[in-house]
């Protein structure tokens, strides 16, 4: 037996958490670009080719997101494309969710919409787009249509499946202790179906914020695929990159709400998802 | 008629399902009759697939039966409630209810009070031991402890019968053994009627006033064991010469049985 010298560590705990690693490979890469821009713009390829004109570098892209930010013009943008994201999203949890429920409890139901869902579910949005327009116009609405029609099928089919996997066993012991059919619904269907929903919410956010794009390319007079659009089409990266890196930080900030809800929810889910993924090895 | 000495009366029963393939149907109980007394423990034993099961559930009520009769307190079961604990085999608690959370469940599907059923509830709690756990998780707790947290939940509703379906069947021996000894102290203290389905015919006799032995399906009583032990019985009672004799004779009449079974079971194989 040797005696172990005990040292402390040479970099704190706190600095070697998974967050702080994350920050440091984020700073790295935006790093990295920066160097790669600056270097690129002392060559004579720089003029000859009007790099600017097709590259942004990050300090570029701060600086542009002020201006826009001052002008006003970002704020109008995403609040356009907010309120786009809003209604159609909302509208798919309010149709998808009873729609799926009624389809995996009513065999009749299932038998009506299915040929419809798988139909819809199949088409590419991109290709509807643009008819939708065509019936409804400029506006929020038809684009909160084409959000909704990205949106509603994962949160339909998620809630259709996480209903059809209710725990038989579970429902059987809430009926062995005289409960109602009613309150079978709301003491296991949901709570056991719900993970599986908020997972389906999650796909979901991912698909509307790709809606709310596809939507503003192809008809809008303000929001943030159109501003993308819009200033690509005048080969200026800037507003461009300030245009994705909004639309991906609320992509982000919207999952995190997600988990913050599931987490809320249903505490106990956490440690299923992780013993899923993981194997038995956790706790 | 209703005798006042029983608690339980099955009468008759008969009970089919209609089977998947095209030969319409499997007779699981072909004419079963049982009075079960006030405050006695009984347990079922049979071979596997007999309709143990089944038998519990068309008691509690959950499922319906053909015919015959079935009488609690002299009034027909019609339907699952209150009057009756059923202790289901594994993995049958909430995974989204604490510990409390779960043993407060038949109260509140009642619509009892939730403070009231708190109160309660902390007092089965500790009946089956597991005071200080209120606020777990299933996941956080043993199979041992799981099973624990489902007898409370049955017992806090103060039913009239437990039913209980092999409900140490995953268990470990050495726990097994624990939670034998425990559910005898608890049913002497609390005196209810119990019927109780096991694999295990050393646990049967340990537990039981009477050992009903099912035959292969479709099942009748093929014969009922009265066990003589004296209670309090000790785990060492399991050692015994009139408990090794006990569990021989039922062994037999089931091994008997089981070979039964099989047999049939090749025939319908064949067909
Ligand atoms: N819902 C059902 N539909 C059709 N057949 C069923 C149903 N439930 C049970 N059975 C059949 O009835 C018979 C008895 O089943 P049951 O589960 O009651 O047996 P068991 O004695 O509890 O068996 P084990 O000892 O394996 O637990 C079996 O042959 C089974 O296939
Ligand atoms: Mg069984």
């Amino acid at each position: 037996m040797r005696a172990v010298e005990k040292r402390e560590p040479l970099v704190p705990a706190w600095l070697r958490s998974s967050r702080m690693i994350a920050l440091y490979s984020v700073v790295a890469g935006l790093g990295a670009w920066q160097l790669a821009y600056m270097g690129l713009a002392r060559t004579i390829y720089f003029e000859a080719y009007a790099i600017h004109h097709f590259l942004s570098s990050p300090l570029q892209v701060i600086e542009t997101f002020g201006e826009l930010y001052r002008s006003g013009e970002l704020f109008k943008h995403s609040y356009f494309s907010l309120l786009e994201f809003a209604y159609g999203f909302v509208l798919s949890v309010v149709v998808g969710i009873p729609v799926g429920f009624l389809m995996a409890t009513q065999k009749k139901i299932n038998y009506y919409l299915d040929p419809w869902v798988s139909c819809i579910y199949a088409t590419p949005r991109v290709a509807l787009a643009p008819i939708i327009i065509v019936w409804f116009g400029l506006g929020i609405l038809p684009n909160a249509l084409i959000v909704f029609l990205g949106a509603v099928f994962p949160i339909l089919l998620n809630t259709y499946t996480g209903i059809k996997s209710v725990r038989q066993n579970l429902i059987e012991v809430v009926k062995a202790f005289g409960g109602s059919a009613l309150q079978v619904f709301f003491k296991v269907m949901i709570p056991d179906a719900t993970p599986a929903i908020i997972a389906g919410l999650r796909l979901a956010v991912g698909r509307a914020v790709i809606g709310v794009v596809v939507a503003e390319w192809f008809g809008a007079e303000a929001g943030l695929g159109y501003m993308v659009y819009f200033y690509s089409q005048l080969f200026q990266p800037g507003p461009v990159f300030v245009g994705i890196v909004v639309l991906v930080v609320f992509g982000i900030l919207s999952f995190m709400a997600l988990d913050k809800a599931q987490g809320w929810i249903s505490p106990w889910y956490a440690y299923q998802v992780r013993r899923e993924v993981h194997g038995m090895e956790m706790e | 008629m209703e005798t006042p000495a029983s608690k339980l009366s099955v009468r008759n029963l008969r009970k089919g399902f209609r089977s998947q393939r095209s030969d319409g149907s499997i007779q699981v109980f072909e004419d079963i009759s049982l009075e079960v007394h006030p405050s006695e423990f009984i347990s079922l034993v049979g071979p596997s697939g007999c309709g143990k099961t089944t038998f519990l559930r068309i008691l509690d009520g959950l499922i319906p039966h053909d015919d015959g009769e079935i009488l609690l307190d002299g009034k027909t079961v019609v339907k699952p409630g209150p009057d009756k604990g059923f202790v289901f085999q594994d993995s049958s608690l909430l995974p989204w209810r604490t510990v409390m959370d779960n043993v407060i469940l038949g109260l509140e599907l009642q619509g009892i009070d939730k403070r009231e059923a708190r109160r309660k509830a902390t007092q089965y709690i500790s009946l089956v031991g597991l005071a200080g756990f209120e606020n777990h998780y299933p996941h956080e707790l043993s199979g041992g402890m799981q099973q624990r947290v489902n007898l409370a939940r049955a017992l806090i509703v103060d039913p009239q019968v437990l039913l209980m379906d092999e409900p140490f069947a995953s268990l470990d021996a050495q726990t097994r053994e624990i939670m034998q000894a425990e559910l005898l102290k608890m049913w002497n203290q609390t005196k209810k009627t119990v019927v109780f389905v096991t694999h295990q015919i050393e646990e049967a006799i340990y537990l039981s006033d009477r050992v009903v032995v099912f035959s292969a399906r479709p099942a009748t009583i093929r014969e009922v064991v009265t066990v003589g032990i004296p209670r309090p019985r000790s785990l060492s009672v399991k050692r015994t010469r009139e408990f090794l004799d006990l569990a021989d004779r039922v062994w037999k009449i089931i091994q008997h049985e089981v070979l039964k079974s099989m047999g049939r079971e090749r025939e319908e194989g064949i067909r």
